[in-house]
């Protein structure tokens, strides 16, 4: 397993939590009151419930089933059923290790995190699924390029390959570039975590967001799915 | 005008009409119909009341309303004194709004179906079902990722509507039906502001907002 | 076949309401695995008021009993007997069978969430349990071995709303009970009538080791709640665990003490998965290697 983009940090703000799944791995990715991100393996060690069902509560994750308080650190630090019970240290979320970068959060379920460094990208665009192998979405991708923001002479490259990042620049007169960072969910699930360079207006990104919806279509559609 | 809802504790329609009267602090009675097992709502009696036999019916003097929608604008037509949930004093906003309470019955035709065939047992075909659902949340996902591009917390705009009531209960009741909100951030965002409104109200299948309370230390 | 399905042949499960087909009418359903059909047949003599039924097991016919207001079948050719409900001929008590609900999650994990009270304050708020009476306190697990069945006593929790009877919060007091591998039985304060208890019970049919169709049932001292009422008190209660028993991992449920972690309010799990375990109930069950 390797470093992988599981959200832009746009689309977890503070007191919030998610589920992301890498291959067979499920997580549960959070973020707390103060801002501190992180992922956990997507199940309480209690009975089992999935994490991301969970709450924020100030610096803790508690669990949506018996309402365990799980600190940054992964210790349980608070059982409700026993409120005077110092929980034993024993008691851990399985943590992986995450970073935030470049507007992307990375995690990696089985070793040190790698973020890749995408050069001067700020503006979040959004997230998208495809029904697709990864290598599907990164031809997709590559291949329909914007008609007016990125103009025909764009240039795609690849600038990274475990994670597989996209960038697209344009040559032409229109200068805002695009980067691309794809998250492998499994063999039929790709989430395409789309930035744009900070010249960026609201209007280009509105009209990238809808770009990237017309590619996602063309791309499932050749891939045979259409969902 | 006070009114009596007549209801069934897991339809989303009907909690479209308890959600919004909870968040307008508007009083009314409950008359809970027995829609699973007993399929009360097919009976004579209540096809006499509504001939389409569909829950919630909101009665209200010789006011009788069947569909979820309209109700939400009865209710907020009558309550909503800053018009912001029924925004009549903004054109934009209030068209903007019949669109959306338009796709709202969309989702109950897909989602809501999906769900009532995975939750109970209802014969429907699954698949079809599946891939219409898939495609209305795609269509929702794409306008929220847009609003909030533009800084919009909301389907209309910067303030909730009856609208986001209207889709709020079948996109928040997805999961019921097998569809996780997990690849929806959009979605996920606009779910958790709206789960977080001052005087919120639940229903199984959606949390409480556990997280608007205080931490444990500071409960009283 | 393996063990675990063959123990679990042996027991009764619940296919359908007594009343829910009409004479002649038909569903198709499963019961551990195997595809089944439910006909209701047409009535033998005309002061019948529902009809029986008939239930094929791949086309075979199989055994059915009526208890409980529900229809009951066994696979198995040595089938153990289906254990009894004593309130369920109290003439004075309100019948509520509650209907169907699927949940794709193991028939053991939907078992051990009734036995369940630690939950209450998180995932039925303001109804069953809420902040900050979180507290479990002490109470007595033990097998019967009169009649092998799990039971719990001395179980008292603060409760904002008990019952659709119950008006404002009250200390209640719980018993449970697990008669079979795949049903649970409580007794509870009941807030109309202090000296006796309501009886609420869910039957699990068990479609496959991870999806099953549960059949609450009641037995009640309620005479001003409607049907409608009582019905959509308990559904809204079991609706609220359903979001949680489809996502609780593994799918299965672990019985080797280690995997999960229980602290002192989870006892009656603790002396249900052993009980299992004793038993070899393992369907539904995560591989045990003894
Ligand atoms: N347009 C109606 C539709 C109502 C509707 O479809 N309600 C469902 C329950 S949520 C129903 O009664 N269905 C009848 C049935 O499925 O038997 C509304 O929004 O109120
Ligand atoms: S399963 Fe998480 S607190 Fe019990
Ligand atoms: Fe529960």
């Amino acid at each position: 397993m390797s470093t992988q983009p599981v959200s832009l940090s746009r689309d977890l703000t503070i007191k919030q939590v998610m589920r992301a799944e890498l291959g067979d791995v499920d997580m549960a990715v959070w973020r707390s009151a103060s801002g501190v991100v992180s992922a956990w393996e997507n199940r309480c060690p209690h009975r089992g419930m999935r994490l991301s069902h969970g709450f924020v509560r100030g610096e803790s994750l508690a669990c949506a089933y018996h309402g365990w308080h799980y600190n940054c650190a992964g210790a349980c630090h608070y059982i409700p059923a026993h409120p005077e019970l110092a929980p034993p240290k024993t008691i851990k979320a399985n943590a992986y290790n995450i970073a935030e970068a470049s507007g992307i959060i990375w995690v990696n379920a089985t070793g040190n995190v790698a973020p890749i460094d995408i050069p001067s990208s700020t503006v979040p665009v959004r997230s998208i699924p495809i029904a697709c192998p990864v290598e599907s979405a990164l031809n997709g991708f590559s291949k329909h390029t914007h008609q007016s923001l990125l103009t025909q002479h764009t240039q795609a490259e690849i600038i990274a390959d475990t994670p597989y990042v996209l960038a697209l620049t344009p040559v032409g007169s229109n200068s805002v570039g695009v980067y691309i960072a794809f998250q492998h969910v499994n063999d039929s699930t790709t989430v395409a975590h789309i930035t744009a360079t900070d010249n960026a207006s609201m209007n280009d990104v509105v009209a990238l967001s809808r770009w990237a919806n017309e590619v996602r279509d063309i791309t499932e559609f050749s891939a045979g799915v259409s969902e | 005008m006070s009114f009596t809802l007549h209801d069934y504790v897991l339809s989303g329609n009907c909690y479209k009409v308890r959600l919004l009267a909870q968040l307008l602090e508007v009083s009314y009675t409950i008359n809970p119909v027995d829609f699973h097992p007993g399929k009360a709502h097919k009976s004579p009696s209540f096809l006499a009341l509504n001939p389409h036999g569909t829950l919630p019916v909101l009665e209200s003097g010789d006011t009788v309303l069947t569909d979820s929608a309209a109700m939400l604008v009865w209710i907020a037509q009558q309550h909503d004194k800053q018009h912001t949930w029924w925004p009549i004093n903004d054109a934009e906003c209030l068209a903007m709004t019949v669109q959306w309470l338009g796709f709202s019955s969309q989702l109950t035709e897909s989602i809501g179906q999906l769900r009532l065939h995975t939750m109970l047992n209802r014969p429907a075909d699954a698949e079809t079902l599946r891939r219409q659902s898939i495609r209305h949340l795609r269509e929702l996902e794409n306008h929220l990722t847009e609003q909030s591009i533009r800084g919009q917390a909301f389907l209309c705009g910067k303030q909730p509507t009856v609208a986001d009531i209207a889709c709020f209960a079948y996109t928040a009741l997805s999961p019921d039906a097998g569809l996780e909100h997990t690849l929806y951030p959009g979605i996920r965002g606009w779910l958790h502001r709206i789960r977080c409104l001052e005087g919120f109200l639940t229903m199984p299948g959606i949390y409480e907002a556990h997280e608007t309370r205080n931490e444990h230390t500071a409960a009283s | 076949m393996n063990a675990a399905l063959e123990h679990a042949l042996q027991d009764w499960y619940p296919v359908a309401m007594v009343g829910e087909l009409a004479p002649g009418e038909c569903k198709h359903s499963k019961l551990l695995g195997v595809d089944i059909t439910v006909l209701a047949n047409h009535a033998g003599n005309a002061t019948e008021s529902t009809p029986t039924i008939t239930v094929r097991a791949d086309g075979a016919p199989v055994d059915v009993q009526q208890a409980f207001d529900h229809w009951w079948v066994c696979l198995g050719n040595k089938p153990r007997s289906l254990f009894t409900i004593e309130e369920a001929s109290e003439a004075d008590r309100r019948f509520v069978p509650c209907g169907v609900v699927r949940v794709a999650c193991s028939p053991l994990r939907a078992v051990e969430n009734f036995l369940d009270i630690a939950h209450f304050p998180f995932v039925h708020t303001g109804v069953l349990g809420a902040e900050p009476h979180t507290e479990v306190y002490k109470y007595d697990v033990k097998v019967d071995e009169s009649v092998d069945e799990v039971i719990a006593t001395n179980i008292k929790f603060y409760q904002p709303q008990a019952a659709k009877s119950a008006e404002g919060g009250i200390q209640t007091e719980y018993i449970y009970r697990v008669p079979a591998p795949m049903a649970a039985v409580l007794y509870k304060t009941c807030p109309l009538k202090p000296d006796a208890l309501d009886v609420i019970a869910l039957f699990v049919q068990p479609l496959d080791e991870q999806t099953c169709d549960v059949w609450p049932w009641m037995a009640l001292y309620d005479d001003t709640s409607t049907q409608a009422e009582l019905i959509q008190f308990q559904q809204l209660i079991f609706l609220q665990d359903r979001s949680i028993l489809e996502n609780q991992l593994p799918k299965k449920l672990p019985l080797d003490p280690g995997q999960e972690i229980p602290t002192k309010a989870d006892y009656t799990s603790v002396a249900y998965r052993r009980w299992l375990k004793k038993r070899g109930a393992y369907y539904g069950a995560l591989e045990v290697h003894p």
